[in-house]
C-alpha cells in the first residue's frame, strides 16, 4: 500500500520534458534590387569596413 | 594654489577613452541592438548609450555613403545589405530588431 502511494506521488512529481523547436530566424524583408556582381562588390566593401574583423563600428 | 592648478590640468588631459563606453561592452551587456535599417539602436536609453549609438551611427553612415557612391548605388541599398549582414553576424543572445520593431535576442 505504501509503495503504491509512493509510486503515485513520484508519478505526480515527474517533470514533463518539452522539446522546443528553434524559432525561425528573423529575416528582414529587404526588397533590394541589385545586380549580382555589384552585390558581391558591396558585400566585400562592407566586410572591409564596418564589418571588418576588429571594426569598432560593429 | 599651484597644486590645484596641476590637478585640474592633469584631469582635463586624461584620455577620454579611459571612461568612454565601448560598443563591445554595450553589446555584451545588452544595452544596444542592431536595427533593420543597418544602424544601431539603444536598448537601454542612458545618456552614455545614446551618445555611443549616435557616434557609431554617424561613422557607419559615412561608410555606407562612401560604399554607395563607390558602387553607384543608393545609400538605402547599402544600408539594407548592411542590416542583413549585421543580423547574420550578430551572435546569439545579442539584440536585434524584430519585424514588428521591438528588441529580441537572436
Amino acid at each position: 500500500m505504501r509503495i503504491a502511494l509512493i509510486a503515485l506521488l513520484l508519478a505526480a512529481c515527474s517533470p514533463t520534458v518539452q522539446v522546443q523547436a528553434p524559432d525561425k530566424p528573423i529575416v528582414i524583408d529587404l526588397n533590394v534590387k541589385i545586380e549580382h556582381e555589384i552585390r558581391v562588390k558591396v558585400d566585400k566593401d562592407l566586410d572591409k569596413s564596418v564589418f571588418a574583423k576588429d571594426s569598432p563600428l560593429f | 594654489m599651484l597644486r590645484k592648478a596641476i590637478l585640474i590640468t592633469a584631469l582635463t588631459l586624461l584620455p577620454l577613452q579611459a571612461f568612454a563606453l565601448s560598443l563591445e561592452e554595450a553589446k555584451s551587456k545588452g544595452w544596444v541592438g542592431e536595427r533593420m535599417d543597418g544602424y544601431l539602436g539603444p536598448v537601454t536609453e542612458t545618456t552614455e548609450v545614446v551618445a555611443l549609438v549616435k557616434d557609431i551611427n554617424n561613422q557607419r553612415r559615412a561608410e555606407y555613403q562612401r560604399i554607395a557612391s563607390g558602387n553607384g548605388q543608393p545609400v538605402d541599398t547599402i544600408q539594407k545589405l548592411a542590416a542583413q549582414k549585421a543580423y547574420e553576424k550578430t551572435p546569439s543572445g545579442f539584440y536585434i530588431q524584430s519585424p514588428q520593431g521591438g528588441w529580441v535576442k537572436k
